[in-house]
């Protein structure tokens, strides 16, 4: 597991990109939830080693999120919250993973 | 599946002794619903005030918004498998009180969901500034965990919207509308020479406060299913849904599904609505693969000529999206998508955050990036503590003076990715 821990949400977006460059493959949407990319202190995207090459998909997937989210924070900064409305975006981002690591077929990849 | 839907217009809502409809005006017993909502002791404090169309008032953070109903016959009651038995529902008669609405508003995370305006400028992007609205303010039991406070909270509001419902029991309606879909081979054979049109509703299902439920049944867990449309009128799916405002399907939206509605009107003139598939929109890759298969297999399987495709969300809902979209024109059938955009302030990026080649007809619902301003109101509902940290809104956003500049996104249903609401995009 990668912990950028002072890192942002476009910092964690460019880390996915490197891997999947590197042969990794996308499990889960790197834009998930209804928060904006402006509005995401927390995110968490799950990858895989792939068996070898490029999955073109996930570079697809991920490009689109990078340019969504460029465009979201060209017009706002994420803001500076409060240590209890950061809590409540952890739990949230939690809540998003979570029932993606319960899910049976996840340990079947 | 055959419903009468009796609608009592509803013009203005008072406090009583008892909770009825008398010609036009619905009153309502607020110790009751206090003492209703006070039954879970996941909320510790709960009030009841009144906003109507016109009014200067401000109502913050919103949670759900529901129209009250009854089911007066035909099996089954109000919200199966949320509040009540989970029965078939679908068929026979229900009353609705047309003209009000139940608004659950409370603060569940610090980044609370979106705002209604009852009057002045960002009146007109909400449907909720033309009911007639019993907000119930609630309030968590201290140290309660965000998941269980969400579940109190919707089913708060649920319990609230059938127990006014039920003055609408015995009211002679001033209006009753009948829905009708047969089984698939009757349905077919009635209008042979008319084209079959669907209606593939994605529903939201992403995890806390990204919820949606059909028949109590969380959607993430679900695989693409059949519905036959009256079901949704009887609240078979409500939302627990509270983070992005602007495209939020509230429950209310969800029992007066705009697409449905218009389907049926076409039903028999130029189209031959079939029936409505359900499909989820998990973060799980690998479930978005599974749920594009089944739902265009089942756009195969039933025959369709056609489709339309609503989505609730942005970003990862895209993808899956553009994955029906996809799958379902390689089946050959005809798809249209409806949705909301959002091309940054000035219009000119990206709309949505996926694409394929075959998403070409596509029907928008408005762009969430507009900023606008808007006045002070003279009374508040709930609180304006959260106004910055909701989505649309950022630092500077509430004024000293009360006013707000924000995005658009941050009113309630401004841009509903079904079709809801009064915003559009025309191409030049």
């Amino acid at each position: 597991m990668n912990y950028l821990k002072d890192g942002t949400y476009t910092d964690v977006l460019k880390k996915t990109r490197d891997l999947i460059h590197s042969n990794y493959k996308l499990l889960t949407h790197p834009m998930s939830g209804s928060l904006k990319p402006n509005q995401t202190p927390y995110k968490s995207v799950i990858v895989t080693e792939g068996c070898g090459r490029i999955d073109y998909e996930s570079v697809i997937l991920i490009e689109n999120s990078m340019d969504a989210a460029y465009k979201f924070l060209k017009f706002k900064k994420t803001p500076l919250w409060t240590e209890k409305i950061l809590n409540d975006f952890k739990t949230v981002d939690l809540s998003l993973i979570e029932n993606v690591i319960k899910n049976p077929m996840f340990n079947a990849i | 599946m055959r419903l009468e839907l009796g609608k009592i217009k509803i013009n203005n809502v008072q406090f009583g002794e008892k909770t009825e409809v008398v010609k036009g005006t619905l009153y309502v017993n607020k110790d009751e619903i206090i003492k209703l909502v006070l039954e879970d002791d996941r909320i510790i404090s709960a009030d009841v005030e009144l906003a109507r169309p016109g009014e200067s008032v401000r109502i913050a953070p919103v949670k759900d918004v529901i129209e009250p109903r009854v089911k007066v016959s035909g099996g089954g009651e109000m919200f199966p498998g949320s509040i009540n038995k989970v029965r078939q529902v679908g068929s026979g008669r229900t009353h609705a009180l047309v003209g009000a609405a139940v608004v659950t508003c409370g603060r569940i995370v610090g980044f609370q969901e979106g705002l209604i305006d009852m009057s002045g400028p960002a009146a007109k992007y909400t449907p909720f500034s033309e009911t007639n609205n019993i907000c119930v303010v609630i309030e968590p039991a201290k140290g309660i965990e965000t998941h269980d406070y969400e579940a109190a909270g919707r089913i708060a509001g649920l319990k609230v919207a059938a127990y006014i419902g039920e003055a609408g029991r015995n009211t002679e309606p001033d209006e009753v509308v009948v829905y009708e879909t047969k089984p698939i081979l009757e349905q077919v054979n009635e209008y042979p020479g008319l084209p079959k049109i669907g209606y593939v509703h994605m529903l939201q299902s992403q995890g806390l406060l990204h919820d949606t439920y059909y028949y109590g049944v969380d959607a993430k867990l679900m695989v693409p299913t059949f519905m036959y449309p009256t079901e949704i009128m009887d609240g078979a799916i409500v939302s627990g849904n509270c983070v992005a405002p602007c495209d939020k399907v509230t429950t209310f939206h969800h029992l007066n599904n705009p697409v449905i509605e218009d389907l049926y009107k076409r039903h028999g003139k130029d189209l031959n609505f079939i029936g409505v598939i359900l499909t989820n929109e998990n973060v799980f890759l690998a479930d978005k693969e599974r749920s594009s298969d089944m739902t265009a297999k089942l756009c195969e399987f039933l025959g369709l000529d056609g489709v339309l495709i609503t989505e609730e969300g942005y970003g990862n809902p895209d993808t899956d999206l553009m994955m029906n979209c996809k799958k379902v024109s390689q089946k050959g059938v005809k798809v249209v998508l409806i949705t909301d955009e959002f091309p940054g302030r000035d219009g000119k990026s990206q709309s949505l955050a996926d694409a394929v080649e075959e998403g070409d007809a596509l029907v928008s619902c408005g762009n969430g990036n507009v900023i606008i301003n808007f006045p002070p109101m003279e009374k508040v509902i709930g609180t304006l503590d959260f106004i910055e940290t909701m989505i649309g809104g950022y630092e500077g956003s509430l004024k000293p003076d009360g006013s707000i500049e924000a995005e658009l996104q941050i009113v309630i249903a401004s841009t509903i990715a079904n079709g809801y609401n009064k915003l559009a995009a025309k191409g030049y």
